[in-house]
């Protein structure tokens, strides 16, 4: 064991010299996170509901459109004003008050309870695409419930001849049942979500650690291509000594630059990473893992620029896959699946798991989950290596 | 003398390709001992079994008693390699690099500084040594190459082409440094393809080709293996060939013939006879006016035990 550590010192010193992996490791997620967060941070807020202002222009005040007006402004999610007429709600966008509108015509009511598709036209502010998106969705899931309730409604008012009540209209014109279908945090309501800015720490401090780790297991392909493998192999130390050493300094960098990310995130940025022990155990855990993939990928490479090359392709789609951009596959339950395949995936649920004041038990299942990467891989790289080692 | 390194029977193929079949030699402490053979002879093959990089398919090494395999650490401590590519690391600085093999053969503190200092002397790199290797010559990073075998006083050292590539004035300082090494005791391994090399440096030389040992022993055995006579022309005027006779019956002379001004002698050892040969001219009345002396070469006897030049 003294001799592996021996070599990853030397090869530490070796990468501190370089000073790539201190950019590869450090200044590029810390930049990458900061501007991700300056750029997308304000898009979504999941937990803490939207910031967006509606208006609603309702020319019917019919009982369904009253009760969608009511709904609405009691669901709490977004700020909601009333406008008399389209004119005054225009002018609401161009004043800045309000992202965008939704109109009820006159006769609306009336229409549905006849058994028509009135339209809900939804006019938004230029600069706010994201917010009158959001609006187009809701009138949508507000029209499909609408049709699909009136469909139940006359065909049981026809087979019982009973009349439609003002309750059953109210029933049917409930429009919590169509933000739903937008809304965010309600589209992995199964889990906690991060904040934008820890969110984005997270995701580029587990995207770079793939590459930083990639230092240490690539030495042992630079060792063969620069002659001095046969001098270590040489020397009065066991071969599993050679690949410990290389394992032992990529836990080492990646470690140290996750710490590094997080500490740094936590006090200029604001990233609530949450309890610091749950934080740890997945950060060592994220570690193991990564040593163990780019070990694999190292034991598959013929050349220290092949392994870069399959490292960097492998790193990309496992970090895309796990959502460490932007989330993946929310709404869809086979993306949603496949982003578990990743370790990633997983160190950023672990991570969601613990925001607030959650205990630090909270992250064990992620931790369990890496770990198996981290065993699978690993274990996988190590036989191969040292397989390699002795030919 | 003791056997420091014996390998008998060395046996490697990789897949239907024999490299080495049956190499078998041994080196007494303070013995330098020539692996002398083209490129593709099984020269670094063998080295890499001796050194225990390479596990061989039959035969055995011993160092000091210990026998070699790959996972034989014992055996390993007693080596020194200084291999044939540069294996020395360019971003960390001369001492540093010996300092780091120094740790890996179990060397600390006090110890190891000054061996690193002892060695950087002994390789020229003194005034260089807080240099990064990258910034040396070709010559100073063969030379740190040789100092990192050196490093753990080593009983045996190996040395495998180690001037391939390098100035005549570090090819000079390396050869050298190898005369001193083995003055101290250090049993030295050398490998090379330039006969001048095995000449100047080595006590013994094996000649190797095609994966096995042709012919081993001192320069001389090896020549007189062969058939191969000193020759000495002594030019001169006089009674040069009436010291015929006189020459004739001198011990180890094989032939004599002798022109008006020249006189031809064949021997087995022309130097240990060359007082007597000249005292036989003068002697007879015969003048003097120059001598020379060819001795046939390992690159003769390479040619004759294998039909092919050295450096085919």
């Amino acid at each position: 064991m003294r001799a592996a550590f021996q070599i990853a010192l030397k090869d530490l010193r070796l990468r501190i010299r370089d000073r790539s992996a201190v950019i590869i490791g450090v200044i590029a997620p810390l930049v990458l996170a900061f501007i991700f967060n300056l750029v997308f941070g304000g898009a979504f807020t999941p937990s803490e509901g939207l910031d967006i202002s509606y208006g609603i222009v309702d020319e019917d005040r019919g009982d369904i459109t009253v009760a969608f007006s009511e709904g609405f402004a009691q669901s709490g999610q977004f700020e909601v004003s009333g406008y008399n007429n389209r004119a005054d709600a225009e002018q609401a966008i161009e004043d800045g008050t309000i992202d965008a509108f939704f109109h009820f015509e006159p006769g609306f009511t009336q229409e549905v309870l006849a058994g028509g598709s009135p339209q809900i036209a939804v006019v938004g502010d230029v600069d706010s695409p994201t917010s009158t998106q959001i609006a187009a969705s809701i009138a949508e899931g507000f029209s499909i419930s609408l049709r699909t309730s009136t469909l139940a409604l006359t065909t049981a008012a026809a087979l019982s001849g009973s009349p439609i009540t003002p309750d059953f209209i109210a029933s049917v014109s409930d429009p919590t049942a169509a933000l739903g279908s937008f809304s965010i945090a309600d589209l992995s309501a199964d889990t906690k979500q991060l904040d934008p800015t820890t969110y984005f720490a997270a995701g580029m401090a587990a995207f770079f650690l793939f590459f930083t780790v990639q230092y240490g297991v690539l030495g042992l392909l630079e060792e063969e291509r620069d002659g001095t493998m046969a001098r270590l192999l040489a020397a009065p130390i066991s071969r599993s000594a050679v690949v410990s050493g290389k394992a032992i300094l990529s836990f080492l960098l990646g470690l140290i630059a996750t710490t590094i990310l997080i500490v740094s995130t936590a006090l200029l940025m604001g990233a609530e990473w949450g309890h610091p022990l749950g934080v740890a155990l997945l950060a060592i855990a994220g570690v193991l893992s990564a040593v163990g993939i780019m070990g694999f990928v190292a034991a598959l490479a013929k050349s220290p620029e092949g392994a870069g090359n399959l490292g960097a392709i492998i790193a990309v789609i496992l970090g895309m896959l796990g959502g460490v951009f932007f989330p993946i596959g929310q709404g869809d339950d086979f993306l949603s699946n496949l982003t578990f395949i990743t370790p990633h995936a997983w160190f950023m649920r672990g991570l969601a798991q613990l925001s607030g004041d959650a205990s630090w038990t909270e992250a064990l299942p992620a931790v369990g989950a890496i770990m198996l990467f981290a065993v699978v891989t690993g274990g996988a790289a190590w036989t191969m290596l040292s397989r390699r080692m002795r030919t | 003398m003791t056997d420091i390194l014996t390998v008998n029977g060395l046996v490697k193929s990789f897949d239907d390709f024999v490299a080495v079949n049956g190499v078998s030699f041994s080196i007494d402490e303070g013995e330098t001992f020539g692996l002398l053979g083209p490129n593709g002879a099984g020269k670094t093959t063998s080295i890499s079994m001796i050194s225990g990089l390479l596990e061989s398919d039959g035969g055995e090494v011993h160092v000091a008693g210990d026998r070699v395999a790959t996972s034989s650490t014992k055996a390993k401590a007693h080596i020194g390699l200084v291999p044939q590519d540069l294996a020395i690391y360019p971003d960390l600085t001369a001492s540093e690099n010996l300092s780091f093999f120094g740790r890996l053969y179990g060397m600390t503190g006090d110890d190891l500084s000054k061996r690193v200092d002892q060695v950087l002397e002994v390789v020229g790199l003194s005034e260089r040594r807080d240099d990064l290797s990258k910034e040396f010559s070709g010559g100073m990073k063969r030379r740190l190459n040789i100092g990192v075998g050196l490093l753990h006083k080593p009983r045996l050292l190996i040395l495998d082409e180690p001037t391939v590539g390098v100035d005549p004035q570090s090819r000079n300082a390396i050869l050298e440094s190898v005369e001193q090494l083995s003055g101290e005791g250090m049993a030295v391994l050398y490998t090379t393809h330039y006969m001048e090399e095995a000449e100047r440096l080595c006590d013994r030389v094996a000649i190797i080709d095609e994966g096995q040992i042709q012919a081993e022993g001192t320069r001389r055995e090896l020549v007189s293996m062969v058939g191969e006579k000193d020759k000495v022309t002594i030019a001169g005027g006089g009674a040069l060939s009436s010291s015929i006779p006189a020459i004739e019956g001198l011990a180890g002379v094989t032939g004599v013939s002798a022109t008006e001004q020249q006189l031809d002698v064949l021997a087995e050892d022309a130097s240990s006879i060359l007082p007597q040969l000249l005292a036989a001219v003068t002697d007879a009345g015969g003048s003097i006016s120059g001598v020379e002396v060819f001795e046939p070469n390992l690159e003769a006897v390479f040619l004759h035990l294998t039909g092919k030049a050295l450096r085919d």
